[in-house]
């Protein structure tokens, strides 16, 4: 900080003796100002950069070994790359009995045996909510045991599985 | 007072037949002192699989749904009741209570808040 004051000086001092000397050429002159004035334009890009001329005065008052803890540490913030949770494709669906579309999208089309979790990517709640609403549909005569309707059959694949034509 | 549905399945019938079943059976759960909150009509459709009741195969069938309130203890007399009707194909009381719906699901494990505080 204080040698930037001192070359400020400087610079101010050379304005000064550049305006004093009248009788060098015109055309040295100019460029000498403009150096100077570049220099002291520069000087104030650093100066307003440091945050004003109110803080460097304080800190040139006080002592200039104590760094302030506050400006170094990280900021505290909530992680900014965060994703958002990921869910289950039946996630906030409510699965039921009287569903049986929605339960023979995860049943086998050729023996109507029901897909486990590593076929059907469903997290384990849900998994096991549609294992008991397809036994429960089973027993109260809504959905078939051997084979998937035929009707829900041109229905589209969420299963991790290819069936062959 | 919990709150059941009996999903109900019926003979293929004629309109006047199936409506004066219907008015039974709900007269019936009345008298046992339920209280019948709805009825929903599911359709006429093809039964999943043939199904053999009161020496008769029965291929296709009519579906209704019956929400209603009512004391646990009447469930079994009701459900042997509905089993002596010969128009009644298949019926199954179900439990429906209404329940609360729990926090965001398929969360983060818990493990993760783990990796936070390292």
């Amino acid at each position: 900080m204080i040698r930037m004051k001192k070359s400020l000086t400087v610079g101010v001092k050379f304005m000064e003796k550049v305006d004093s000397c009248h009788s060098v050429d015109s055309f040295a002159v100019s460029r000498s100002k403009m150096f100077a004035v570049r220099s002291i334009r520069s000087l104030q890009f650093t100066f307003s950069q440091l945050g004003g001329t109110q803080q460097c005065l304080r800190s040139l008052s006080g002592s200039s070994n104590v760094v302030k803890k506050n400006d170094d540490m990280p900021l505290q913030m909530e992680n900014p790359y965060k994703q958002p949770q990921k869910g289950c494709i039946l996630c906030n669906i409510t699965v039921d009995f009287k569903n049986v579309q929605l339960l023979s999208q995860f049943v086998s089309p050729h023996t109507g045996r029901v897909y486990g979790r590593h076929i059907t990517g469903l997290c384990g709640k849900k998994q096991r909510e549609i294992g008991k609403a397809i036994k429960k549909a089973h027993s109260m005569g809504f959905m078939s045991v051997t084979h998937k309707d035929p009707h829900f059959m041109k229905d589209p694949n969420i299963c991790d599985i290819r069936h062959l034509e | 007072m919990p709150r059941y549905e009996l999903a109900l399945i019926v003979k293929a019938m004629q309109r006047p037949e199936t409506a004066a079943l219907l008015r039974r059976t709900v007269e019936t759960l009345m008298e046992r002192g339920a209280v019948v909150r709805g009825l929903e009509n599911l359709g006429e459709k093809l039964l999943p699989y043939k199904i053999s009741k009161h020496n008769e195969r029965h291929t296709r069938g009519g579906y209704f749904l019956i929400d209603f309130h009512a004391a646990p203890g009447i469930v079994t007399g009701l459900l042997d009741h509905l089993e002596r009707d010969i128009d009644v194909v298949r019926p199954t009381v179900l439990k429906n209570d209404p329940e609360p719906s729990n926090g965001p699901c398929c969360g983060p494990p818990v493990a993760s808040k783990l990796q936070d505080t390292v």
